[in-house]
């Protein structure tokens, strides 16, 4: 009987979902740890780190936008 | 003319029970978003309503699959579906009563069975395509979404763990927004076109529709949005309460790993073909955001309690809807069962809603919001 699931789908739901709910974690992660950094390397007047730090806030935002488009399509596009 | 009153009592309790669905699973989408006081109980239930009622419209090909491959279609007719909803409704409100999250599509597949049994007998069942679709998924949701959650807030709490605290815990707020509003979506999308789904098989047994997989009327969605949008506006806040802070008091990091780790699970199983409860799914999130922090901290009794009403979920609802089957073919094949049910439901669901107001504050009231 249980060769009625797919094996296949739900082995690759064990290491893609996770994979999915790290890389949201991480994005989310990076756009607070890299936006709290910038403003205070801006404090401290170290303007280089502080563009460092912004960049890693943008490219986390970037990745966390995806992730969130990707789950708009996957819930428009279902079937 | 009985065969019409039928299919009005069927549309109407399959809104009864998109309303309880909205109602039942509100906790899902916003229970943390709450308790992290990331988002007022108003605010949180208010934006769930409105996403609720758009994710109804956005994907419609799911509509008229409820049941398809566990219940063998001749089986299914209104009176089947009418018990069916009624089973749902029972044990959604039950669940509701004591607080405890339940899936109102396992609930709703349980009365359908439990009415095809009573109707047809056990040759009407799929083993295989309950075993599927229902208890393989109900395993697997929240144990991956536990894993997952529990790995996400020790990255996150690795990631952040320096920083200010306040800094921390407004971002993850933010975010929480985003991750609530995801879900709430994702729940308009999945639950709304399953009442769709129910009426549309109502009206191609009662011969309004006909083809192998009819479009849902405009009047359909547009009410069927309605009814799961206002369900949640109503927002069940017993299970607000127990999702947010009686398994564990959880804190905006903690909120936003359950919810976006929830909703990346559960996006990831819809593209893989493999549909996860998103009660499960949210509930495993939860408990594993909250245990990957501190073991103890978790109210493993609550989780428990949980677990139970998830594995009596389909024994439960079955039974009620076998019962409803039973009681309303004692009055034959015509509208009077169906009606006396439904009238001595509403009698029995005034009686405890009049005893309940008497008894303490009404049930409607946003229980975190001070």
């Amino acid at each position: 009987m249980i060769a009625t699931v797919d094996s296949g789908a739900l082995f690759e739901l064990l290491w893609a979902a996770p994979l999915a709910a790290l890389t949201v974690t991480i994005a989310w992660g990076l756009v607070i740890h890299g936006s709290a950094r910038a403003v205070e390397a801006r404090r401290d007047g170290r303007t280089g780190l502080a563009i460092v730090h912004a960049a890693t806030a943008f490219v986390g935002a970037a990745l966390f936008t995806t992730t969130v488009v990707f789950g708009l399509i996957v819930m428009t596009s279902k079937d | 003319m009985d065969s019409d009153i039928i299919l009005v009592i069927v549309v109407a309790t399959a809104l009864a029970f998109d309303f309880t669905n909205g109602f039942h699973d509100t906790a899902n989408a916003v229970a943390t978003s709450i308790s992290t006081r990331a988002l007022a109980p108003r605010v949180a239930v208010t934006l769930a309503a409105i996403l609720n009622f758009a994710g109804a419209f956005i994907s419609l090909k799911v509509a008229a699959t409820i049941a398809s491959g566990i219940v063998l279609a001749d089986a299914i007719n209104e009176t089947v579906i009418f018990a069916g909803l009624i089973g749902a409704i029972a044990w959604n409100l039950v669940t509701w009563y004591y607080g405890l999250p339940s899936s109102s599509s396992h609930a709703l597949i349980g009365g359908v069975v439990g009415a095809a049994f009573a109707a047809a007998g056990a040759e009407a069942v799929q083993a295989q395509g309950l075993l599927e679709k229902v208890i393989v998924p109900a395993l697997v949701a929240p144990i991956v979404a536990f894993a997952a959650a529990g790995m996400a807030i020790l990255i996150t709490y690795r990631m952040v763990g320096r920083l200010h605290p306040g800094t921390v815990n407004r971002g993850y707020r933010l975010g929480q927004i985003g991750s609530a509003s995801l879900l709430a979506l994702s729940h308009g999308t999945n639950d709304a076109q399953k009442t769709m789904g129910v009426i549309v098989l109502a009206l191609v047994a009662h011969g309004d529709l006909s083809g192998p997989n009819p479009d849902p009327p405009s009047w359909v969605i547009i009410s069927a949005a309605t009814a799961i949008a206002l369900g949640t506006y109503f927002g069940g806040w017993r299970i607000i309460r127990t999702m947010g802070s009686r398994i564990y008091k959880m804190d905006p990091a903690q909120g936003f790993a359950a919810q976006g780790g929830g909703a990346a699970v559960l996006l990831t199983a819809s593209h893989l073909g493999f549909p996860l409860s998103t009660t499960h799914s949210i509930t495993g999130a939860v408990l594993g955001a909250g245990a990957a922090k501190r073991l103890s901290a978790v109210r493993w009794g609550l989780a428990g309690n949980i677990a139970l009403a998830w594995v009596l979920t389909l024994p439960a609802a079955a039974a009620v809807g076998a019962i409803t089957y039973g009681l309303s073919a004692l009055f034959g094949d015509g509208a009077l069962g169906p009606l006396l049910i439904c009238a001595s439901l509403l009698l029995l669901m005034a009686a405890m809603f009049g005893k309940r107001l008497r008894s303490g504050p009404a049930m409607t009231a946003a229980p975190m919001e001070s």
